[in-house]
């Protein structure tokens, strides 16, 4: 199958053009044509027999790519069920690098039809910030009946917790650690354990795995990032010490005070995903939120995206946080680019997603009117070149 | 035990009714079947214009581990304090005297599974036994025939109120593969030349299962629930059969190439929970066409032992055909538990599990007339 879409405003190379004509075939883009170029011929026999074709006239309205967030906990907790679906924390747990957000993934989801609604189709999912270390998060995009069919990795990053929320879910059940230090202990003392691990299990008898330092090794390795729930500067810095000292590929979520350690930030060349920023202050580590932040870290040269944080303010959000994002002075392409090409490349994944670019994943939304317009609507979805909405 | 005839009766053999048979029941033994069966014995019974079947299977109960009535001196059911527990040995817990037995027997049911309940993560062994016998031993057929675990609500009830690890989805999935990786490395050193002195009655009974000689018997209701369990299956490569899968038809092409049976129910149920909600009649007739092997099961006391038949003329209301439904409480879960070369039919040297029926036994008005459990007469007139 086939699909053509032709006309209207596309935001292509950074910035919104006049499309020609779009191609979304064998779930990819293959080809994107600007209205000012001339209209290749059509290729001779490009066409396979029995292809279905089909065509969408977008005159008037906007072709954007499917938006990301790269920090959700959708799905983990279905929306209206209550504690029988409740899958967000393992809140006695404390270290639960063992769990995965994956195994508690329910497709079935209100909020995944909300997420397509709003013009995202990727997401990443971690477990919450109960626990210093909380689990592994993975990113999927918004469609399928099967986890494994939505899946674009099962695991992609190990979510820790600093600030507020580990100690006070200790301190209530008079465990350690209550403190900000106890928290960064214990991460420490599972990441040292995770090193020696690491060496007792080159030797050849070794057989006696312990599942939370296998699932530590990957982060170790590189080969999954280290996720850092971390709202206040203090606790950003934490963070950032504890990657300097294990050498962990660090991405800040939240980050909310981020533009007050801005230029460190940016000297680190740091990864951060931002948000909610569209929620109250309901506790102190909030207190400094500003919608100025996006933009503050953006021009120190960091990497930013934008989150809502689902299920704090609802998924269809995104493009809204965006939006005041732009009322707060930051540039309607750059606000644009942090729900789109700079969460993908913070997941690693800017070969494949968060711009309209031949070979990449045809996820594609069309909007009726400019998409960080809130009266505007997400007329048709496309993932993975099939459409959703 | 005397020789048994069964006269002129109509007898189901392989998928269909033949009038005018006769059935002799030898030593426990179906000895003969046909037309022509010239033999005098001393017990006679005619089965003019009734319907003898294959004793009914259910390969999902808990029959003998409650004992109604007796309050908490009698449920034997469920450890509440331990997450996992596959040391756990129904054959300990079924007390053979209690009413379900009976029940079980007055439903036609000869044969069942039993395990231990359903709210422990890994709760414990599957046992396969007759349900008749002064002790579990007397009808044992295999003590130790899978590794039940549970998935979903229930486990989620019993967790939240231990107020420790695990609590979610997340950790029940990490929970069992820790166990099961655990276990593969006990049974790794086990094996080595090294050896071990210090045995782990819990690792000592998933041997079994990571050797593939017992399948994983998984209580998975919904979708993601059948999900999770297909995973660890496929991880640790273990033998899997799905548990009530209230939603299996929703991925019954992909339970259909794994190969995945499933026994399926209780479907009859008043109140649905969150997980059982989507629950609809024409599960049974979805996962057949699409290739699965479906056995129904009423999930005693999930359900009184009496409403099996029940299931299966259910199946039938909603789209599947009687030889089918039939099958779904004979044949089939004596496949599925892996006894189908001595139940589940009516044949020459099978064992002798018949029920006589006043008319069609999917026909809710047809009463029981006669069980025979290896060759032991049960009447109920």
């Amino acid at each position: 199958m086939r699909v053509i879409l032709e006309k209207g405003t596309i935001f292509y190379q950074g910035k919104f053009q006049q499309l020609g004509r779009l191609v979304l075939d064998h779930g990819k883009i293959t080809e994107v044509t600007l209205a000012s170029v001339k209209a290749k011929k059509p290729k001779v026999g490009g066409k396979e027999k029995g292809d279905s074709e089909k065509i969408v006239n977008c005159d008037g309205k906007y072709v954007m790519p499917g938006f990301v967030d790269a920090h959700t906990h959708i799905t983990l907790e279905e929306e209206g069920i209550g504690w029988v679906d409740a899958d967000l924390n393992e809140q006695f747990g404390l270290v639960t690098p063992q769990v995965r957000a994956f195994d508690a993934l329910k497709m079935r989801d209100q909020a995944l039809s909300d997420a397509r609604s709003g013009g995202v189709t990727t997401m990443m999912v971690a477990p919450g910030s109960a626990n210093p270390i909380g689990g592994q998060a993975c990113i999927i995009k918004a469609h399928g009946q099967i986890a494994e069919e939505a899946s674009i990795r099962e695991s992609c990053g190990m979510k820790l917790a600093f600030g507020e929320n580990p100690k006070r879910i200790y301190a209530e059940q008079k465990q350690f650690p209550s403190t900000r230090m106890g928290t960064a202990a214990v991460i420490r003392e599972w990441l040292m354990k995770a090193q020696d691990y690491s060496k007792k299990k080159k030797s050849k008898d070794f057989k006696d795995r312990d599942i939370k330092l296998e699932a530590l090794l990957p982060l170790l390795e590189g080969k999954i990032q280290a996720r850092a729930h971390a709202h206040t500067a203090d606790d950003i810095i934490t963070a950032y010490r504890i990657a300097q000292e294990f050498n962990l590929d660090l991405v800040i979520d939240h980050c909310t005070e981020g533009h007050l350690i801005a230029k460190e930030l940016g000297r680190w060349k740091a990864k951060a995903v931002v948000g909610p920023t569209f929620s109250c202050r309901v506790k102190p580590e909030l207190r400094h939120r500003t919608f100025d932040t996006v933009r503050v870290l953006l021009d120190e040269g960091c990497m930013v995206a934008i989150t809502t944080d689902h299920p704090v303010i609802p998924i269809e959000g995104l493009s809204l946080a965006a939006a005041l994002c732009v009322r707060h002075g930051l540039e309607e392409e750059r606000a644009i680019k942090a729900i789109t090409e700079y969460p993908a490349a913070i997941l690693g994944l800017d070969k494949r997603l968060g711009k309209i670019e031949t070979g990449f994943d045809g996820d594609v939304v069309v909007w009726s009117g400019h998409p960080l317009d809130s009266r505007s609507k997400a007329e048709s979805v496309f993932i993975d070149g099939a459409r959703v909405l | 035990m005397s020789s048994i005839l069964f006269d002129n009766v109509r007898v189901y053999l392989s998928g269909a009714f033949f009038p005018a048979q006769k059935v002799l029941i030898e030593k426990g033994k179906i000895a003969a079947v046909g037309s022509k069966v010239l033999k005098n014995v001393e017990t006679v019974i005619d089965g003019q214009g009734k319907y003898l079947i294959p004793g009914l299977i259910d390969a999902h109960t808990h029959l003998g581990l409650t004992d109604h009535g007796y309050g908490p001196s009698g449920s034997d059911l469920t450890e509440w304090s331990e997450p996992i527990t596959p040391h756990l040995r129904p054959l300990d817990g079924i007390k053979m005297r209690s009413d379900s037995l009976n029940d079980a027997r007055r439903s036609g049911i000869s044969v069942c599974m039993v395990s231990p309940g359903n709210a422990n993560l890994i709760a414990g062994q599957c046992s396969i036994l007759k349900t008749y016998g002064n002790s579990a031993d007397v009808g044992l057929i295999v003590e130790q025939a899978g590794i039940k675990i549970c998935l979903g609500e229930e486990p989620k009830h019993l967790l939240e109120g231990r107020k420790a690890f695990p609590t979610t989805r997340m950790g029940m999935a990490a929970l069992l593969r820790e166990t099961f990786m655990k276990a593969q490395d006990y049974h790794e050193v086990k094996q080595s030349k090294k050896g071990l002195r210090d045995r782990i009655i819990q690792m000592e009974a998933l041997g079994p299962l990571l050797d593939g000689a017992v399948p994983l018997r998984a209580h998975a209701q919904r979708l993601e629930d059948i999900m999770a369990a297909i995973r660890l299956a496929d991880e640790f490569k273990l033998k899997l059969v799905i548990e009530h899968g209230i939603e299996a038809h929703k991925v019954a092409g992909l339970l259909a190439d794994k190969k995945i049976p499933v026994v399926l129910g209780p479907l009859l149920m008043a109140e649905r929970s969150a997980e059982t909600r989507d629950r609809i009649f024409e599960c049974a007739v979805s996962l057949l066409d699409a290739g699965v092997e479906v056995a129904l099961t009423c999930d005693y006391p999930g359900l009184p032992v009496e409403t099996l038949r029940i299931a299966a003329a259910m199946a039938v209301q909603f789209g599947l055909d009687e030889k089918r439904a039939l099958q779904c409480i004979t044949e089939t879960p004596a496949k599925i538990l892996g006894i189908a070369n001595r139940v589940g039919h009516i044949r020459k040297g099978y064992d002798a599990d018949v029920g006589l029926f006043s008319g069609h036994p999917l026909d809710i008005r047809s009463k029981l007339e006669v069980l025979v459990i290896d060759g032991e007469i049960f009447k109920f007139n």
